[in-house]
């Protein structure tokens, strides 16, 4: 026979104002913590649908980011013609994309354009949307190549003001060509829905480039990346290739950063909770130590008033970590879910939308529970460790 | 038997309670003092920079476009007589890479006359300035960079810039910066790199990303500022000019606003605290209310009840606050040479220090929580009838 919930329930309600305090600071440590794994798997997801091991990124070597590359049209050349790289089925053509990676500074919307962030605009020809799969239109059209038009990643136009259907936006070198944003497209949440994609001959124009950044390549199937790598940068061609997963990878180490700042502050602070635990745990043993004496001496055994003092401390927790994980969603509410950071290199920002999406809250209850265990552990044994007899004597 | 003595025995009763408060006080007051500490590395560096008295001109759509350094003269022009602007110092990003390392730094191509005028917190020697003067490829290196790759003043390095042409120039350290704000800085001679520029065959040698301009005064500042932007509006390269510290700004706020969220960290660290002190007097002061009551009972004041009660709540707060200020306060000191290099190339990071501002703001945010957490009880305690306490079972 176990001992019923109510029980537990009772003697949690016994002591309120111990039992508030310390919910409040368990909430406390779940809502930083629900928040921080929210933006590392925002992150990671972000950055996993972004790893095609088909594609390659081709930088000019020396450069670090796309951004910073800068190659010649005779040198794309030479490389298209590399024999690995696909052709498509339907016209034969070889699946590579030349691409020019410039930037325009535009106001962020969750502060009200307080502050600006760089944006990624990418020129692209319409091969860029064979050699990148998962890049698709959701909404508008494509822009036409004839006319100054623009389409947008879907989380640009989230987080950055002035990108609606029909806005001009002012690009090139002198900031003074107006695009107009005919379309959005998904990257299946990959860091490109974090940019504008318009013609690459005309953004060179306004940019006045006469070289390509980068560019991307489809590799026939079956060919191995890493020898193809080795091509590239050998003699006849003298460009850096790397997987897109490697590239999007040394892209995040700023947001790495910045995530292990935040973890081992967390860190920190669950101990905190878990010592808090044990500390109203202690007192809740402590205060009704005859009861429990008494309910060893009608037959229950130790084990099940150790499990109870888990529970209840378990219980006391499971209420903070709810009551973190919506006081996390609220905040996000209230203050925005939109997290903007730098790639490494890229000198672009890759914004994020921190989700708490089940798999999280479900993660931070779990966290909970541990945290709880562990605090309710001491306490716990002392519990059913008690001396029967001289308890039930006690005043 | 006073005051004191009494505190301390009642802190000792339960021991247990009072090392499982102080540590669960401790640990969110050592994340407070860490995140206090990096809010105000960050808030002294804008201090020191703004003694500089520096404007950043660059181009107005963003400062990868690059200026022509013609742009220095005509700015120069505003000024002849040098009443109000000092120097004038144009300079260029090189994004080095040490050779066989991931690690780009922040290092810069700079007009070799003025800097040393309008980068004064380089604090060269003056034979060190001879040397910058004299050596084509000199270039003054911060201590962090230093320290990181062994560099000593005198030795030759190579750096591998990451941006087009692409360069591999080798430099000759002619000094190296103590000073925190320019601790992670290269700086070197901006007609070196034009030289190197121009026999790689680059079309664009003498263009910089940046002007930066000292001016003589905070009032000329201000004034000069839209002078220039002015100056340059309707040309093919119109600019804007913001002072430095608006200016880097933008890049704290691009690298996550680590600030921000320091400052949202410590207020939640706060609450957490206030929370696990209250709840230990709360705890201490159900147990005891009989005991209070005895106190009230043979003679002592009401405000010697409430004294007691707020006292041991503030006593177990500052020791709490010790305990965790002073480690953390030594560890931040240490957290630096921890960190990876990628981590370090954020300035501020690698300037933690806790400055006896933060560890007095900890101390004091300690003790103030713990006399919010004392007040309840003591008041309860002060204004409870000694019967009832007393008739009350535990």
């Amino acid at each position: 026979m176990g001992l019923p919930l109510s029980y537990h329930w009772g003697n949690l309600l016994v002591r309120k104002t111990t039992t508030l305090l310390t919910i409040g600071v368990v909430a406390a440590v779940v809502g930083v913590f629900a928040w921080m794994t929210g933006f590392a798997s925002s992150m990671n997801r972000s950055l996993s649908f972004a790893s095609d091991t088909g594609k390659l990124i081709v930088m000019k070597s020396g450069a670090t980011a796309e951004s910073n590359s800068a190659i010649p049209i005779d040198e794309y050349n030479r490389l298209s013609q590399l024999d690995e790289v696909a052709r498509d089925p339907k016209d034969q053509q070889r699946l590579a994309s030349p691409e020019a990676l410039t930037q325009v500074q535009l106001p962020r919307t969750a502060d009200q354009g307080l502050t600006r962030a760089n944006v990624a605009v990418r020129g692209v020809t319409e091969m860029a949307f064979r050699v990148h799969r998962n890049v698709r239109m959701v909404e508008g059209r494509m822009f036409a190549t004839g006319e100054p038009e623009i389409v947008v990643g879907r989380k640009a136009a989230d987080q950055f003001a002035g990108l609606r259907l029909g806005d001009n936006v002012e690009l090139g070198y002198a900031g003074n060509r107006a695009y107009r944003v005919v379309g959005y497209f998904s990257a299946d949440g990959g860091p490109m829905e974090s940019e504008l994609w318009g013609y690459l001959p005309s953004l060179l124009n306004s940019y006045q480039r006469t070289m390509y950044s980068s560019c991307a390549l489809r590799l026939r199937d079956g060919v191995d990346p890493a020898a193809v790598i080795e091509r590239i940068r050998g003699p006849a061609i003298q460009l850096t290739a790397q997987t897109e997963r490697d590239y999007w990878l040394s892209q995040s180490t700023l947001i790495q950063i910045y995530l292990t700042i935040v973890s081992v502050l967390v860190g920190i602070m669950s101990l905190a909770a878990v010592f808090s635990i044990a500390n109203t745990m202690f007192a809740s043993v402590a205060g009704r130590s005859r009861e429990l004496a008494m309910l060893r001496t009608i037959g229950f055994p130790r084990s099940q008033i150790l499990r109870s003092v888990v529970w209840e401390a378990v219980l006391l927790s499971l209420l903070g970590g709810v009551l973190g994980c919506v006081g996390c969603m609220a905040w996000l509410r209230l203050a925005g879910d939109t997290k903007d950071m730098f790639g490494a290199n890229t000198f672009t920002s890759m914004a994020f939308n921190i989700i708490l999406t089940p798999w999280i809250v479900a993660g931070s209850l779990l966290l909970v529970v541990f945290v709880a265990v562990i605090g309710a552990m001491l306490p716990a044994l002392r519990a059913s460790r008690i001396d029967v007899v001289t308890a039930l004597r006690e005043a | 038997m006073n005051f004191g003595y009494i505190l301390v025995q009642n802190l000792r009763r339960n021991r247990l309670r009072t090392v499982l408060t102080l540590l669960a006080f401790a640990l969110p007051m050592a994340v407070f003092v860490a995140a206090i500490s990096l809010v105000v590395a960050m808030a002294r560096i804008g201090k020191e920079n703004e003694k500089h008295l520096r404007l950043a001109v660059h181009h107005k759509t963003t400062i990868t476009n690059m200026l022509p350094e013609g742009g220095r003269r005509k700015i120069e022009a505003l000024d002849p007589t040098h009443t109000r602007i000092a120097a004038i110092c144009g300079t260029r990003w090189f994004g080095g890479r040490v050779p066989d390392t991931q690690n780009t730094l922040t290092s810069l191509a700079a007009d070799a006359d003025t800097f040393p005028l309008v980068y004064a917190d380089s604090e060269m020697t003056p034979a060190e300035l001879e040397d910058w003067q004299r050596e084509r490829s000199g270039c003054v290196v911060g201590k962090v960079i230093a320290e990181q790759y062994n560099w000593e003043k005198g030795r030759r390095v190579t750096l591998n810039s990451t941006v087009p042409p692409y360069l591999s120039l080798e430099f000759k350290i002619v000094a190296v910066m103590q000073n925190p704000t320019k601790a992670n800085y290269f700086y070197f001679r901006r007609d070196y790199l034009q030289e190197s520029l121009k026999s790689a065959g680059s079309l664009q040698p003498d263009l910089v990303n940046i002007f930066w301009v000292k001016c003589n005064s905070v009032a000329e500042l201000h004034r000069v500022q839209p002078e220039i932007d002015a100056l340059f509006a309707n040309s093919p390269d119109e600019t804007k000019t913001e002072d430095e510290n608006a200016f880097f700004a933008g890049f704290t706020q691009a690298a996550g606003n680590i600030p921000g969220l320091m400052q949202a960290m410590a207020v939640v660290v706060v609450f957490i605290i206030a929370l696990v002190a209250g709840n230990t007097m709360m705890m201490s002061f159900r147990e005891r209310t009989r005991e209070l009551a005895v106190f009230k009972a043979i003679g002592f004041s009401r405000r010697r009840v409430f004294g007691l009660v707020l006292g041991e709540s503030m006593l177990l707060a500052l020791f709490g606050a010790v305990l965790g200020v002073l480690p953390a306060a030594v560890g931040v000191m240490y957290a630096s040479s921890l960190m990876p290099a990628s981590m370090r190339s954020f300035g501020p990071l690698t300037q933690l220090r806790a400055s006896p501002a933060a560890v007095g703001a900890s101390l004091g945010i300690g003790l103030a929580v713990g006399l919010a957490a004392g007040l309840w009880p003591a008041w309860q305690a002060m204004r409870m009838r000694t019967t009832d306490a007393l008739r009350r079972v535990a």
